[in-house]
């Protein structure tokens, strides 16, 4: 089980933000700017989000067990009276595969146990499977926004759901029994092969 | 006395960043949910000054309406580092009474009942971290009932 931790982005790691950005299927699955918006514009832009915005967006950056970088988590829409946000996500290409799931898991901890949010809003644009399957965001969504994004040359169907920490109680809940099913086969065709 | 080094803000927050464990609740800032430009904003609009002495980072802060009596935190809970900066405080800020303001059974406790802090009030449910509610510990010593050493 892979370990990521949580912290603040640092002015630093803005330039593995920016790669970030403009690789392929962070434009088709959240935004494309970047690739029409300069260097220094992207730059400064993240730098005002660490060092001006905090009231209105807050930048994460997710590290893996030796402190490095797998990728980025950031909340918007923060109503920090009715405690509510909405958190999104960007995994360096790298490590989607080991560490996707386990780096949503904790962003989503982190604004829950640390900065007191008790409603998630998740906004996923239909065509993306990366983290959630066409399966589970259909039984999940609960508003489906027709021509709610343009990217890459497409307009994209958005789907919007909110998690409150019982939801959140539930989600963890299936993680762990999907575990423990996996961890299960696994021992049964250890036990097989011997 | 151990030497005293004070802080710009900018280092302050660098250095309560670089142990967001034990400065959690210093001075009521937290570099767990406040990045390094939030810090640097919020000591500032306090009015707070941040020491080094050692490894241990001691705060203070001027109590507005009193002002010989003074906020203090501590990052550790070795009692040398805030005993010196007590005596520090009364030498140059003519402090006559601390006042401190802790999570409940942070590790500062221990420091601030060796240098003769008696606890003398609770503010409940006060702050939020790790998921819950807790406790802050309102800790107060003159400066004659200090330990000195």
């Amino acid at each position: 089980m892979p370990f990521v931790t949580v912290r603040h982005l640092t002015e630093a790691e803005i330039p593995i933000r920016t790669a970030l950005m403009r690789e392929s299927r962070f434009q088709a699955n959240l935004t494309d700017y970047a690739v029409v918006t300069g260097d220094d514009t992207l730059t400064e832009r993240q730098r005002l989000g660490i060092t001006e915005e905090y009231h209105i967006k807050r930048h994460f950056t997710l590290c893996g067990p030796r402190e490095e970088v797998v990728g980025f988590a950031w909340i918007t829409s923060i109503d920090w009276r009715s405690q509510c946000c909405e958190l999104s996500f960007g995994i360096l290409p790298r490590f989607r595969g080991a560490f996707g799931a386990t780096a949503v898991a904790a962003a989503h901890t982190f604004v829950r146990t640390e900065l007191n949010m008790r409603v998630v809003v998740n906004q996923v644009l239909e065509h993306n499977t990366m983290l959630v399957s066409s399966e589970n965001l259909a039984a999940q969504r609960r508003v489906r926004c027709d021509y709610d994004s343009y990217t890459v040359g497409q307009w994209r169907t958005a789907c919007y759901w909110s998690e409150n920490e019982q939801d959140a109680q539930a989600q963890r809940s299936q993680v762990e029994d999907r575990r423990a099913a996996v961890a299960e086969r696994i021992r049964a065709m250890s036990l097989r092969a011997q | 006395m151990t030497e005293i080094q004070l802080l710009d803000t900018a280092a302050a927050a660098s250095a309560l960043t670089a142990v967001p464990g034990s400065a959690r609740g210093f001075l009521g800032v937290d570099p767990v949910t406040q990045n390094h430009a939030l810090l640097v904003r919020e000591l500032t609009r306090l009015g707070a000054q941040v020491f080094r002495t050692g490894d241990t980072l001691l705060g203070y802060l001027p109590n507005e309406v009193q002002p010989r009596q003074a906020y203090v935190a501590s990052t550790s809970p070795d009692p040398e580092p805030l005993r010196g900066f007590l005596d520090f405080l009364g030498t140059y800020q003519r402090c006559t009474s601390f006042v401190a303001l802790v999570p409940a059974d942070s590790p500062p406790v221990v420091a601030l009942r060796d240098c003769g802090f008696t606890q003398v009030g609770t503010l409940r449910e006060h702050r939020y971290q790790s998921g819950a509610y807790q406790d802050v510990s309102v800790y107060f010593v003159r400066g004659e009932d200090t330990c000195r050493s």
